[in-house]
């Protein structure tokens, strides 16, 4: 398993680095990757990204395999103008929550400020044995596979 | 964030003119609201494409109505009128039951008692319950007897409970099919109860219990039987249930796990001995019947209960043998009904008003009963004015896919699925009715979500608020429009470029056949028509062998077998479709060993492949791949330059990037993809015209369906078949198919203000296509013998473009 690099190292500060240039490139674009387009808004030509950084590749499919409880997600408060961080329940019928009071102006730039987020909570341990719990012998929804 | 205050469904998603459309609206707060007949025209709110619009239409039904909130009652249960001999004074209960969530977490959305079999309510009667810790409880009136033992889940369990009245002896039986190692020894109960039962005026359950009699209450309206509010929804299987009326020996018990065995008078009687025969008040056999929403008894008073709410039927059974695998031929091995608490067949609301669509002056076309109020509330209503079967206004149809919109209405897997970030490759984006709808389960889950217990839904009806058919809905798969609001795309770009169409619904083709096609010159399919039922295959095919023509507008199309429910026919035509994820095929779910066969039709679900009817059949191309983040574009190949097909690519350069701008993805070649494969039903002689091959990213992934051992190198970046090919071929009698193949196609229509190459290479196409009479014939020399497999790979016409020294696109 690919660990998170821990705060404050040049490692972690790459990878924010070339997820922000990702984010900025893909505004305009009806739909997303950690990817760079070479013209803003445009994905006739992408790289950068995942593409060139194994790390942030990993690190990413990590966060995305989280299970549903306390999983941040985005929610879209006003269509096309106002998007809010929130935070799955990980149980049926309970709502997602809002998970911080700011608003983006952009459904682009929150997925950037949700990967901070994920580099501070996600466990170092993640997917080793010092995490082995009962749920890993059960499988479910809320594993990393449909 | 504004929360969905209006909601709403229509009896119909079809209407002919002349006839009547009722709509039920749930105004949940405000007073009034006001309604209004819309054309729908584009329901894409992106700033780089046109923007919502739709048209007023001078309905008569235009106009202010009293808002009143009205509710779904969700959860599938049985009911049986009371009835006298269900009023005893002793009693002997049983059944096998095979929980999936008898124990729920506190802040589950029906954490309660789960009723098993009960003529139970407010501490009146009888019943078995799994209580709220997960226990099997006996409730006599007010009295609650409990093993204190946590039932297992996903195991078969034989529980039964007697009553004697004379002396009160209560015995409380729970009896694991599998005992393990180490699970303790559950010991009957044994008590003593001085008690005469009291007899509520209410149905015997199975799977709920009813919670009160509310006859005046409207919000109870909308139950089944109106009036009457039914609580303590069971998750989980339920075979062979009894209620005799006498407090049965164990050895009696272990007999009338036969049940009634009627038929033969001069031996049994009606049960297994005569003796027991006198004992039986019901004795149900969920085995009979499958196709049907009876649960029948076999015991002598014929007291079957009504099953609501489409719990899922040929399940396998407690004593399912592993040998056989289709409940037709085994019925006795599928004696067990699946019942989820979010199961819902029908809403069942009152009509607020009721549209009589004109027998002239109102076109085909997509419509909506459009919703709103003077706080800002808006909703959808869909539907589509269809003509008759033998008067069709226009030579262009649009076969609207409405069992798609159905497989995915009200879908939660943003929401529920740890994987669902996995395969869009970034964090979702839930909408307000994503919202909504993970606060109400009671409006129920798309065919690609489990229910709340785990199981995988197989059932869906129209006959409820769909909040993903709305127009203003950008999907979390696509973080832009996908099925209905995706399929607008294409209906802004004829309404844009002027032509005249009609527009069908798959029941209207599924229903009607041949006849509702034959008279059109052109088809043209939705981005994902992805769930069809056989007749509307037959139809297609019909179609096209007759010299039909059809332009297939997407990708991932004519995958899953559908039927729709036959119990239903009496409430319209396809209200409830069925369809189970079998063996293979790409699936958020799979059905459970012996449970492929559809309860409705007894047909076997599944992908229509493994029924040997392969997908590239059916217009030339199928599914290969799907990636759900950006999407690309396609490059011409040698095929385009065919004489056969150089008139689809007229004021198209051979270098032009093809869609390489667009609304869903940002390109014309994205989502889901199909591919040309002769192998797999695409016709030999069939021309892959442009590709978007090597372009896709690693979160496109090959199909499952494709390989056979777990592999690296399936994504985008890496294996061969992770691309679209758009596809040209003729079929008899001067017929042909063109694919577009790419769900993300439709998308790239509208750019431009439709005035780009993607629009341009359908307009050539539809143009060719709308002519009357037979297509002009191919060149004499493209009549040859062609293999599947074999081809002449050293040919030039199937050198690639390398190597036949023809430029590439930079």
């Amino acid at each position: 398993m690919e660990p998170i690099p821990k705060k404050g190292t040049p490692e972690r500060q790459r990878l924010i680095d070339e997820h922000r240039r990702c984010v900025d490139s893909m505004k305009g674009v009806a739909g997303f990757s950690v990817l760079e387009c070479r013209t803003p808004g445009d994905t006739t030509e992408v790289g950068g990204g995942i593409y060139i950084d194994p790390t942030l590749r990993r690190v990413l499919l990590r966060m995305r395999g989280e299970r549903p409880r306390g999983k941040l997600v985005v929610i879209c408060t006003k269509i096309e103008k106002e998007w809010r961080i929130g935070r799955l329940s990980g149980i049926r019928g309970v709502p997602p929550t809002f998970a911080t009071d700011e608003i983006y102006t952009s459904e682009q730039e929150i997925q950037h400020a949700i990967f901070l987020m994920r580099l501070d909570e996600l466990s170092e341990s993640y997917g080793f044995p010092e995490d082995f719990d009962e749920g890993w012998k059960r499988r479910d929804d809320n594993w990393p596979a449909t | 964030m504004t929360s969905m205050r209006l909601t709403g469904y229509a009896d119909k998603f079809s209407v002919h003119p002349g006839d009547k459309i009722q709509f039920y609206v749930n105004c949940d707060g405000p007073a009034e609201y006001s309604a209004e007949i819309v054309q729908m025209i584009n329901g894409d709110t992106n700033p780089r494409g046109p923007g919502y619009i739709d048209a007023k239409i001078a309905a008569d039904i235009n106009g202010t109505y009293s808002g009143r909130k009205q509710v779904v009652h969700s959860g599938s249960y049985g009911y049986a009128q009371d009835a006298r001999p269900f009023r005893v004074e002793s009693f002997t209960l049983q059944c096998w039951i095979w929980p999936t969530a008898p124990k729920t977490h506190p802040q589950y959305w029906k954490h309660s008692a789960q009723g098993l079999i009960a003529k139970w309510s407010q501490d009146c009667g009888y019943g078995l319950f799994i209580n709220e810790d997960g226990c099997l409880e006996l409730r006599i009136n007010e009295h609650r007897i409990t093993t204190g033992v946590p039932i297992r889940d996903h195991a078969w369990h034989f529980v039964a409970a007697t009553f004697d009245a004379a002396t009160g002896a209560v015995k409380l039986y729970h009896e694991p099919q599998v005992v393990y190692a180490l699970d303790p020894v559950i010991d009957p109960v044994e008590t003593v109860l001085s008690v005469a039962i009291s007899h509520a005026p209410v149905p015997t359950t199975i799977a709920a219990y009813v919670e009160s009699l509310a006859p005046d209450d409207p919000l109870a309206a909308s139950s089944k039987p109106a009036g009457i509010v039914f609580a303590g929804k069971y998750n989980g299987k339920i075979d062979s249930p009894r209620i005799c009326n006498t407090a049965l020996s164990r050895q009696d018990i272990e007999s009338m796990k036969l049940g009634a065995q009627p038929g033969l008078t001069e031996r049994r009687n009606s049960g297994p001995s005569g003796r027991l025969s006198e004992t039986i008040v019901a004795a149900w056999n969920f085995g009979k019947g499958i196709d049907t929403l009876t649960a029948f008894d076999e015991g002598p008073y014929g007291l079957n209960a009504q099953l609501v709410n489409c719990p899922n039927r040929a399940m396998t059974g407690y004593n399912w043998s592993g040998t056989n695998f289709d409940w037709k031929h085994a019925p006795d091995e599928y004696g067990a009904i699946s019942f989820h608490d979010d199961d819902v067949d029908d809403a069942r609301w009152s009509a607020d008003f009721e549209w009589s669509v004109p027998i002239e002056g109102v076109k085909s076309r997509f419509y909506a009963a459009k919703l709103t109020t003077a706080d800002g509330d808006e909703e959808f209503i869909p539907f589509w004015v269809v003509p008759r079967v033998g008067e069709e206004t226009a030579k262009i149809a649009v076969m609207v896919p409405t069992i798609s919109y159905m497989a995915y209405a009200n879908e939660h897997v943003a929401c529920n699925a740890g994987g669902a970030e996995l395969f869009t490759y970034r964090v979702p984006i839930m909408q307000q009715q994503n919202m909504f709808l993970s606060e109400h389960r009671e409006y129920g889950g798309s065919i690609y979500d489990t229910h709340t217990d785990g199981t995988g839904i197989s059932i869906s009806s129209r006959l409820r608020p769909i909040l993903s058919i709305r127009p203003k809905y950008d999907h979390f798969l696509a973080q832009a429009p996908w099925q209905y609001p995706a399929d607008l795309h294409l209906i802004y770009w004829l309404e844009t470029m002027g032509y005249e169409y009609d527009v069908f619904t798959d029941e209207d083709i599924t229903y009607d056949g041949l006849a509702r096609i034959e008279n059109y010159n052109v088809l043209i399919t939705g981005s994902h028509p992805e769930h069809n039922s056989g007749p509307q295959l037959d139809a297609l095919h019909n179609y096209t062998q007759r010299g039909g023509r059809l332009m297939y507008m997407g990708a991932d199309a004519w995958y899953w077998v559908h039927s729709f429910h036959p119990a239903y026919d009496g409430a319209g035509r396809g209200v409830v479709t069925e369809m189970r994820r079998c063996e293979s095929g790409i699936r958020t779910w799979r059905a459970d060993p012996g449970e492929y066969y559809h309860q409705s039709t007894g047909e076997l679900g599944g992908m229509w492949r493994f029924r040997g009817r392969y997908l590239h059949s059916v217009a030339g191309v199928g599914m290969s791949s799907e990636g759900f983040d950006i999407s690309s574009y396609f490059s011409r190949t040698p095929d385009s330059l065919d004489p056969r097909v150089s008139w689809a690519f007229e004021g198209i350069s051979y270098d032009e990037k093809l869609g390489n701008f667009g609304l869903v993805g940002g390109g014309a070649a994205g989502l889901e993809l199909d591919i040309v494969d002769t192998m797999l039903g695409s016709p030999p002689h069939t021309l892959a015209v442009a590709t978007s091959a090597g372009r896709h990213t690693e979160a496109y992934l090959l199909v499952m369906e494709d390989f056979g051992f777990n592999q690296q190198g399936t994504d985008g970046t890496t294996h061969p078949r992770v691309r679209g090919d758009i596809a040209y071929h003729e079929t008899p009698n001067g017929g042909a198919c063109f694919a577009f193949s790419s769900i993300a196609f439709c998308g790239s229509l509208p750019w431009n203000n439709c005035d780009n190459n993607i629009s341009k290479l359908v307009k050539n196409v539809l143009d060719r296509f709308v002519v009357d009479g037979p297509l002009p014939a191919p060149p004499a020399g493209s009549v040859m013998h062609r293999g599947r497999a074999d081809y002449d790979a050293t040919a030039p016409e199937h050198r690639s473009r390398k190597e036949r020294g023809e430029p590439l696109p930079v």
